[in-house]
């Protein structure tokens, strides 16, 4: 019998790496692991494992400060690169990028961009660099989390902390869901092989204000939706689901990071 | 643009003016004391810290921070491969002309089953520099033949990845470097890559002979690629040092007729010459050969040069002029003026490449030192 | 893959052309592999000649002189194959010009250089985007000049080099498995043929140089099969890879001989094992960088006849 989420996880309700539906996979992170650049963060979930350095904000490049909005405010730039390592069979990329990595700068970049107060440094430019070490999926969700410490720790401000995850379904999800009879379980945090069978979708969100211990009900409103990113098929009626325990998988990784941040490593 | 043409010189050139480029040069080219910025000795290298086995999706990993932050992570992964046998020796097994260089493919190994790629923040994977750090590296390590005859390392590294006539390991060396090279990056790549090659292992193999090769499950009985001494022969230096290891490479410069190894950045804008002095063990004599030796091109020969005093429009009738009278640089033989800066010309004598090459190997010397100081390493 | 899916490509990792029983006894004999008939301190012939680019400022054609094996194979033919190759390549400069206006300043004349073997040059095809030992070989011709250029006579200038190797020394004699000895020591006969091309180039450009910069090669041998002990590792002067059973050690240098200096150095594989006459008490390394060195002091000679025939012809036009 192959070992697939969709044969096993309704016998046992437990899935292949042996987690419930709403636990995440273990978050390790660090910030200020390399002093030569203004802030860097190491973010591991799981086993997908991220360094990420920020540069910056630093006067820009001749020809992109005069380029569009480059007055107004700081301009973003994220370069991420899939060491040839990090997956299980080492894979050549032609001409140093492919398509997964810079569809994941593109996203990164625009994220950041509207998510920083870039308006504080006109004319400069805010570099990220990200590196995958090891890719075992949520690759997206993780880089967005290794950003938001990295610039965390290059003190550039924003109004909450960005934070990232994934939610999928535990089957493909293509029928309209029977609330009477629900099978599927919507599952967070997804590893590769999941990743790669089942429906996923990465919500990143973020709130005006750090979140308290205890005032959790009143941050409620100030949640945004600043990333989400889906491209597979599902019908519509999961979609509520998939969403809710996704936001609640940012919502404890905000938690940890600000653990991290603080200095107390509940991780 | 610029920035693409300057890089496939030696380095980027540091933004320094004339007069701190003359007084570097100056302290650093006294004799027989040179003062560096960071108050070393001139064999001495830079404070790191590094660690192995970092990465669990690899044969092989690790990771080198120097003190002025600047990292490299290198993964080695290891394929199996099937060996294209070559026409000829095919022929020889057939008809039986062999005998010289029998089944050589299948003996020796091939080079090109040691790929090596670098990735530089700011550099395209085909730009000079990285293609000419990877080839220089690439080529100290398969060109390191071991001669002993008893161990597995008969052949080096590429014989080492024969697994039989037919089949064969591809080893894949990425090398990543985590910020913008503040140096020239090599004696940083190149330390990593050693000890990402140490802590290399690949499964053990359960199939024998020419049969296709298959492996034992068990990660844990999995053989170093560079064989380690056993816990009950080991322990004893003259045991562990009688084991193949592989090449280093330093980066060795000289100012004036001071040597000086693993420049930092300011250091290396007033050399006179740079080498990579690639080293290793030798298996038999247990002390040190050379494996290869590249001139790297200086980029002090980019820089810009001072003004004497005396050609200074500005300072016209405003200085003696005998203030500034030109001498003979003797380790150049150019006629300078003390204090003001000439970008360097020329190139090196080979009494200078002699003796850089010999303190690198000599007994005690950096090679060793480095070399130990890498075993030192825990690799667990 | 990078597979160009608007073409039918032929089968990856090519196909092997049918071997006849007839073409390997008389193809592959031991007896047919090339044998080097010089002394081991004697070159062999260069010609070179400048100017025969009238577009570029400054031009220069090299060759060397077919090694004797293959004068031989081609009197008394055995085999379609020629024994050896000897090195063709032609060199252009283009400048000083002044940089791009996007290029930040320099206070320096900016060389760029470009090594590209031609399709043909080699036994095996070479593609047309410049692969990993062309981008190298670049880089070193890059540093041999450099050194010997006086650069801070052109600010704000560059200069382009470009290089198209004709034909390419072969790496080891095409009989041998290709894995006999693997390491690329064409490579560095080629550069060495570069350097001194480029120079005569520079020098028909009339770009001021400290020294005409010439390019030797020596390497460390041995001749005898190597199961053998009598196989003892010898130093030799421009040797042609595919002359040798198995070279241990080779290296290049870029020589200016007025200065005594060396440019560039490029020394490779375990020179250790050299036999040296008795009382030289000098390292195997030492050794074979002063007998590149002889060897670039003979390609000097040339270079300098070259470039006074280039320098005759300017004063003749004028």
């Amino acid at each position: 019998m192959p070992l697939d989420t969709s044969t096993t996880y309704p016998l046992t309700k437990l899935r292949l790496d042996g987690r419930r539906w709403n636990e995440l996979r273990l978050i390790q992170a660090q910030i200020s692991t390399n002093p030569a650049s203004s802030g860097s963060s190491y973010l591991s979930m799981g086993n997908t494992a991220i360094m990420c350095s920020v540069h910056g904000p630093a006067e820009g490049r001749r020809g992109e400060a005069s380029g569009s909005g480059g007055s107004a405010g700081a301009i973003v730039e994220v370069d991420v690169n899939v060491a040839g390592f990090s997956g299980v069979d080492r894979k050549r990329r032609a001409g140093g990028s492919d398509k997964q990595s810079s569809r994941i700068a593109t996203t990164l970049r625009s994220a950041f961009q509207s998510h920083l107060h870039t308006y504080l440094y006109p004319h400069s430019t805010i570099s990220i660099h990200v590196s995958v070490l090891s890719a075992d999926g949520s690759l997206l969700a993780a880089a967005i989390n290794a950003c938001t410490l990295a610039l965390v720790d290059a003190g550039i401000p924003m109004p909450g902390l960005l934070t990232s995850c994934t939610a999928g379904m535990s089957g493909s999800a293509s029928t309209p869901r029977d609330p009477r009879n629900d099978e599927l379980d919507p599952l967070l945090d997804l590893s590769l092989p999941e990743e790669q069978e089942l429906p996923v979708l990465t919500v990143g969100t973020t709130t005006s204000v750090p979140v308290g211990e205890n005032n959790m009900d009143e941050e409620e409103g100030d949640m945004k939706v600043a990333v989400l990113t889906m491209d597979s098929k599902l019908h519509y009626s999961y979609m509520e689901t998939m969403l809710a325990v996704g936001i609640d998988g940012c919502n404890q990784i905000r938690e940890l990071l600000e653990g991290v941040i603080k200095g107390s490593s509940r991780a | 643009m610029s920035n693409q043409r300057q890089a496939s010189s030696a380095s980027q050139v540091p933004h320094l003016s004339p007069a701190e480029l003359s007084y570097l040069y100056t302290s650093l080219s006294l004799p027989k004391t040179p003062i560096r910025p960071d108050g070393r000795s001139p064999t001495q290298f830079r404070p790191l810290t590094a660690e192995t086995n970092i990465l669990p999706g690899t044969n092989g990993s690790a990771r080198i921070g120097f003190a002025d932050g600047t990292q490299a992570i290198v993964g080695v992964k290891a394929e199996v491969e099937k060996t294209i046998l070559s026409n000829e020796t095919l022929a020889r097994n057939d008809g039986g002309v062999g005998g010289e260089q029998e089944g050589s493919a299948a003996v020796g190994g091939h080079g090109s089953w040691v790929q090596m790629s670098i990735e530089i923040p700011g550099f395209r994977d085909d730009d000079a520099l990285p293609v000419f750090l990877s080839e220089m590296m690439r080529e100290s390590l398969v060109g390191a033949v071991g001669t002993d005859e008893t161990s597995d390392m008969t052949g080096g590294l590429k014989g080492r990845l024969v697994i039989n006539k037919r089949w064969h390991w591809r080893l894949y060396i990425d090398v990543l470097l985590l910020s913008q090279p503040l140096a020239y990056p090599l004696p940083l790549l190149s330390l990593t890559t050693h000890l990402a090659l140490l802590s290399t292992k690949l499964p053990k193999l359960k199939s024998q002979g020419e049969e296709d090769p298959f492996f034992d499950d068990d990660w844990a009985v999995a053989e170093y690629l560079y064989p380690r001494p056993s816990l009950s022969s080991g322990a004893k230096s003259s045991a562990r040092s009688s084991f193949v290891r592989p090449p280093v490479t330093l980066l060795v410069i000289s100012v004036g007729e001071n040597i000086i190894f693993d420049p930092n950045r300011e250091e290396i804008a007033v050399a006179d010459a740079v080498l990579a002095i690639s080293i290793t063990r030798d298996s038999e004599a247990g002390n040190l050969k050379l494996l290869s030796i590249r001139t790297v091109d200086p980029p002090s020969r980019l820089t810009q040069p001072g003004v004497p005093n005396s050609e200074n429009v500005s300072m016209l009738g405003a200085v003696a002029p005998t203030e500034d009278v030109a001498v003979l640089n003797p380790a150049t033989g150019e006629e300078e003026v003390p204090g003001v800066w000439r970008p360097r010309r020329g190139g090196v004598k080979r009494s200078v490449i002699a003796e850089m090459v010999k303190t690198a190997l000599k007994k005690g010397g950096v090679g060793e030192e480095v070399l130990e100081g890498l075993e030192g390493v825990e690799v667990s | 893959m990078m597979a160009d899916r608007r073409r039918i490509n032929g089968p990856p990792g090519g196909t092997r052309p049918a071997v006849f029983a007839s073409n390997l006894q008389s193809g592959t004999s031991a007896t047919d592999r090339a044998q080097r008939q010089r002394q081991p301190s004697e070159l062999r012939k260069i010609f070179l000649k400048t100017g025969l680019i009238p577009t570029a400022s400054g031009s220069s054609y090299l060759e060397f002189e077919p090694s004797a094996s293959l004068a031989a194979a081609r009197a008394n033919p055995k085999s379609l194959i020629p024994p050896s190759s000897a090195l063709k390549l032609a060199c252009t400069v283009h400048g000083p010009k002044p940089l791009p206006r996007s290029a930040a300043f320099s206070p320096n004349l900016v060389l760029t250089t470009h090594v590209k073997y031609a399709p043909f040059a080699a036994r095996q095809r070479k593609g047309h985007i410049r692969d990993s030992s062309e981008r190298d070989l670049g880089v070193h011709l890059e540093t041999a000049l450099r050194g010997a250029i006086i650069a801070e006579r052109w600010p704000k200038s560059g200069l382009d080099i470009t290089i198209t190797i004709l034909e390419a020394e072969d790496d080891r004699w095409w009989g041998s498995a290709p894995d006999s000895h693997d390491a690329s020591w064409g490579m560095m006969n080629v550069l060495a043929g570069c350097i001194t091309a480029a120079s005569a180039a520079i020098a028909d450009a009339h770009i001021d140089c400290l020294d005409l910069v010439a390019g030797g090669v020596a390497a460390i041998v041995s001749d005898e099969p190597s199961g053998t002990s009598t196989g003892v590792p010898k130093l030799m002067l421009d040797t042609d890879p595919a002359e040798h059973r198995s070279i241990l050690s080779a290296c290049v240098v870029a020589y200016m001989p007025a200065r005594d200096e060396i440019t560039e150095l490029w020394l490779k594989g375990d020179s250790s094992k050299a036999s040296l006459e008795d009382g030289d008490t000098r390292t195997g390394h030492e050794a074979l960088i002063d007998g590149a060195v002889d060897a670039a002091r003979g390609a000097h000679t040339v270079l300098a006849e070259a470039v006074r025939e280039s320098l005759l012809r300017t004063v003749g036009q004028a």
